[in-house]
């Protein structure tokens, strides 16, 4: 066993030192040859093409062929331990806070309010015929559906965790992070988690395939419609936020086309709408006149407009440059820009193909150590690489990537997340260490925000003045006209105007909706990681403290940590241990080897893979 | 007399470092604190393209409500300007400020040859490069000029990533999102983690890491410190914009004069449903902005502060059928503070003989703003920041 693992591990310091390729020539794409696959390399591709690898993960796929083992990645054989099977078989399970009467949801509370007075009901709750706050009622049921879809959009995201950690297709959840980031839709507007998971589910099922199909999913996927604005493009005034996306974002690049096309495709995707989880074309909606498209003229629908984007080279080489960047490297010269988008051609727009043969090159093989690695690639291969079988539950995992710049289902805008340097600022890299210290050392003081929503102090703070026995007026004014503190001796606008409309109380509602939210949302399960860093070493028979430093800088870096640093790290175990014998530092090494690891995973040299 | 007073005081930070050489540098901020009066610029971003259009009303031009015959804003309802425009309703603090004296608008602000994308316009915007771009942001290039030798806290930039507009050739922008969150938490003492060590044959990234790691170690509790020290004293509304982040650090007495935040998420993508939207967010803006001016006013820095607002682009000035707007082209800027000249400045575009698909035809290249607060602000000569001339506006009096 411990022969076994040194050896393993000491390959996987010394990666290929093959010369890079010069900027402006062509990627090298001829395949690794089998005598140079090693465990560095099979490491490298666990990183890029999952996320990470644990130790058993690591030697199985060190043993294969580089064909075999980027095969398995791509179509999905078992490469995972079996416990994962059920956690990755388990589809998400709802809560149950949906009812039809939700559905559509309007716009604002403004918007609700205003039905309500219209037709004396909305959301399926009555207006009442008398009494105080006549619109109280539907309010609270406005604000509960916000609430209670935001807390179940989290467990979405745990669920999806969860199948990043323990999938046996590790890649179909690493691409389907690709297709979030790259169709980015936020919860915040489309403000259904129902819509999020099922475009999750065709990120997941159609990731790795044909980019038409893909594409045409998300045309007429739910969510992308409410978030882009789709669903309410008609014949009489065409919008033109998802035709110009779908160019600029989504396929072409911009300056690909003019703003005459943006506005002609707008045509040909109106009538496109959404009826709760169901795509339709409202025909008398749908503009069916000729279009003048990327010069060509036709009475072109949505599905027409697709297929000649499609037939545009620039398409392939925008996608395949953005594929390459997200999965090998973010430097990619004019030529190699051209040459990725002939291969994604050639292997007819289908993504698993196309990544086959990346993940196959030399040229892939050179780009250890260079990636940033993303927020969620992080936190997931820290807990791969520490054995986890599960995410945990402290610290919360939404909380932690969101910290990071990256919370799931919540990307700022329709472009997705920047990559590479824009994760790093000097406040986030100190949060990706703080992150680490939060696993080794759970956080005694934490709060599960999906049961004290710690954004919301405001609303807690309404709740504790009723509970006084306040009055709703005295209870929902702002807290600084409450405690009649001097604020420059003017009152903001929005505050002063919180309560205004008699027949509701906005503060009264949003307070209502967490209440009734935090009743049926399931909770999260709250199990802190289960970390055990004794066993590992005592396994693997380390005997020394710069075995130790050795041991973790194998595991966890790809790039090497200077040998000042690492000296400086062999002294500080030495130090906590008051020995240089680990075997006699047995019944206490587990604190200070916890205080190795988050000291040498804060540091910069961590981020890259 | 405003600026002359000003540009004396501009630079008095280097000129400490030279009285007083044995001071490091939070000993000299000390020493400077309350002597120094250089300018300070704060930009705040209305991103997602905020619909000037319905933010400054032309109640008196009936073409508005031609174009807008939906969300178009009844004059009762707006709050008074002036005989030809009125505040958005949501407007209650630049309305005060305006009242004041306190707030410039400046008509008709695009480029030539428009962008209607958010991504780029707004890269165009944060390089002062239209259809060009750059590799540094013109907050950045003004740091540059300002202080040529690399310094740390030339910029601040609130947010969860560094926005190209504080992008700089020299400095490394401080960019911090939760001050309280800004801290490497240590277990029982220091380690070795942050330590530097000397690595060779490195990637860029690599480097990079390092850079900003060295960055981190320095300003940290510094940023920390101003937001404990410092408690509001003024409304800042329900979404403060992160302004109270901004004032703690002046309230602090740090030497960083240009500031950059932002409203997150591409809030002002109005396509559907936006009357009552844009107004809250409006609402939160103006409060934000009118909550800081109050507070600068409060602590004796008022003089020293002037707030800048801008969007990538404007919107479509004729409404769509879902009760919003879409991409446009020229919009509003807005400056406030008490060193601002307030006033309409710009010509005010026409809503006939629309342009390019129906948009507004910009009056006033943008750049003339960023110019004239370059130069008649921050004592910088714009040119060498902008590459080109832009005639200034008489912006500071």
């Amino acid at each position: 066993m411990r022969s076994m693992l040194l050896a393993l591990l000491a390959a996987l310091g010394c990666g290929l030192f093959l010369p890079p390729a010069h900027a402006d020539s062509e990627l090298d794409l001829t395949p690794l040859e089998a005598s140079q696959w090693n465990a560095a390399q099979a490491a490298h591709l666990a990183s890029r093409a999952g996320f990470g690898a644990s130790v058993d993960e690591l030697s199985e796929l060190a043993a294969m062929t580089p064909l075999d083992a980027v095969n398995a990645f791509i179509d999905g054989a078992n490469i995972a331990p079996s416990h994962s099977d059920q956690i990755v078989n388990d589809s998400f399970q709802h809560s149950g806070i949906f009812d039809p009467e939700l559905d559509p949801f309007p716009a604002s509370r403004p918007a609700t309010t205003m039905l309500a007075k219209k037709q004396g009901h909305a959301l399926g709750v009555q207006v009442k015929t008398g009494g105080n706050r006549p619109l109280q009622p539907v309010v609270n049921k406005f604000f509960y559906w916000l609430r209670a879809s935001r807390l179940e959009t989290d467990r979405v995201a745990y669920w999806w965790a969860n199948r990043m950690l323990a999938s046996a297709h590790p890649l179909q959840e690493k691409a389907a992070l690709f297709w979030h980031g790259h169709f980015a839709s936020n919860e915040d507007k489309v403000r259904d988690y129902r819509k999020m998971l099922k475009q999750l589910e065709l990120f997941q099922t159609a990731g790795l395939g044909d980019f038409r199909e893909l594409l045409i999913g998300v045309a007429q996927d739910p969510a992308m419609l409410v978030f882009l604005d789709a669903g309410v493009n008609t014949k009489d005034s065409p919008n033109e936020n998802f035709a110009r996306e779908i160019m600029e974002l989504f396929t072409m690049g911009v300056g690909e086309y003019g703003e005459t096309d943006v506005r002609e495709a707008a045509r040909s995707f109106t009538g496109w709408s959404v009826q709760g989880l169901d795509f339709y074309v409202d025909a008398k909606n749908h503009d069916a006149g000729a279009k003048r498209f990327l010069g060509e003229v036709g009475n072109f629908n949505g599905i027409e407009i697709i297929d000649r984007i499609l037939a545009q080279q620039v398409t392939s080489e925008f996608l395949a440059s953005k594929l390459y960047r997200y999965f090998v490297r973010e430097e990619l010269s004019g030529e190699a820009q051209d040459q990725l988008g002939r291969l994604l051609r050639e292997k007819q727009y289908n993504t698993g193909e196309f990544l086959r043969t990346l993940f196959l090159s030399k040229d892939f093989y050179q780009s250890q150590g260079t990636h940033i690695k993303s927020p969620v690639e992080l936190v997931i291969s820290t807990y791969k690489k520490m054995g986890f079988s599960q995410v945990p539950g402290v610290p919360d995992f939404n909380v932690v990537t969101g910290a990071l710049g990256q919370r799931l289902m919540h990307p700022p805008t329709v472009a997705g997340w920047s990559q590479g340097r824009s994760w790093i600022t000097p406040s986030l890299l100190f949060e990706r260490g703080n992150f680490v210290l939060d696993v080794v050392f759970p956080d005694i003081g934490f709060i599960p925000p999906d049961r004290f929503p710690p954004f919301v102090q405001e609303v807690a703070k309404v709740q504790s003045r009723l509970r006084e026995g306040m009055s709703v007026s005295a209870a929902t004014r702002p807290t600084a006209m409450l405690t009649g503190e001097q604020m420059g001796g003017e009152m903001a606008q929005s505050n002063a105007l919180a309560d205004r409309d008699e027949a509701f109380n906005t503060r009264l509602g949003s307070m209502r909706g967490w209440q009734m939210a935090l009743e049926r949302v399931k909770p999260i399960k709250r199990n802190p990681a289960k970390v055990n860093l004794v066993s590992e070493v005592v396994a693997a028979e380390l005997t020394t403290p710069r075995q130790v430093v050795d041991y973790y800088q194998s595991k966890f870096f790809s790039v090497k940590l200077p040998e000042s640093v690492q000296l400086a790290m062999v002294d500080f175990l030495v130090s906590e241990l008051g020995t240089e014998d680990i075997q006699a530092a047995r019944s206490y090494l587990e604190e200070p080897l916890r205080k190795l690891l988050h000291q040498m995973l804060s540091r910069p040299e961590y981020q890259l893979g | 007399m405003k600026r002359r007073r000003l540009l004396q005081g501009f630079g008095s930070f280097a000129g400490l470092q030279v009285m007083m050489p044995h001071l490091n540098a939070s000993e000299l901020v000390a020493a400077s604190l309350g002597k120094d009066d250089s300018p300070i610029l704060v930009v705040l971003e209305m991103s997602g393209g905020n619909d000037g259009l319905n933010t400054i009303v032309p109640f008196a031009d009936d073409d508005y409500y031609r174009l807008r015959p939906q969300i178009g804003i009844a004059k009762e309802k707006l709050l008074s300007m002036d005989e030809h425009f009125g505040f958005n309703p949501g407007l209650r603090g630049l309305q005060r400020l305006w009242k004041q004296g306190h707030l410039a608008v400046i008509h008709g602000c695009g480029y030539e040859k428009p962008s209607y994308s958010h991504f780029n316009s707004m890269a165009y915007w944060h390089t002062g490069a239209p259809n060009r771009g750059d590799e540094f942001g013109w907050m950045g290039r003004v740091a540059d000029q300002l202080a040529p030798q690399r310094r740390e806290e030339m910029l601040i930039n609130v947010g969860t990533s560094q926005s190209l507009a504080v992008k700089s050739r020299v400095h490394t922008p401080l960019v911090f999102d939760d001050p309280n969150r800004f801290q490497r938490n240590s277990w029982m003492g220091e380690g070795p983690s942050d330590m530097a060590g000397a690595a060779k044959d490195i990637s860029a990234n690599q480097d990079f890491l390092l850079a900003v790691s060295e960055s981190a170690k320095t300003s940290s509790s510094r940023i920390r410190q101003a937001w404990n020290n410092y408690t509001p004293g003024a409304d800042y509304g329900v979404a403060p914009m992160d302004l109270p982040k901004v004032a703690a650090c002046i309230a602090a007495g740090m030497p960083t004069q240009l500031y950059h935040v932002a409203v997150r998420n591409n809030a002002f993508d109005t396509h559907v449903a936006q009357p009552a939207l844009h107004q809250r967010l409006l609402s939160y803006v103006s409060d934000a902005v009118h909550g800081f001016i109050a507070d600068m006013e409060r602590i004796g820095q008022g003089h020293r502060v002037v707030v800048m607002l801008h969007s990538e682009f404007g919107r479509r000035p004729m409404e769509n059928a879902n009760l919003g707007t879409d991409h446009g082209s020229s919009n509003i800027m807005m400056l406030a503070g008490a060193p601002v000249q307030s006033g309409h400045f710009g010509d005010v575009p026409s809503l006939v003989g629309l342009q390019d698909g129906d948009n507004i035809q910009y009056t006033t290249d943008f750049r003339r703003v960023y110019a004239t607060v370059i130069e008649d602000w921050l004592g910088v000569k714009a040119n060498t920041v902008l590459n080109g001339d832009f005639a200034r506006l008489q912006l500071f009096g």
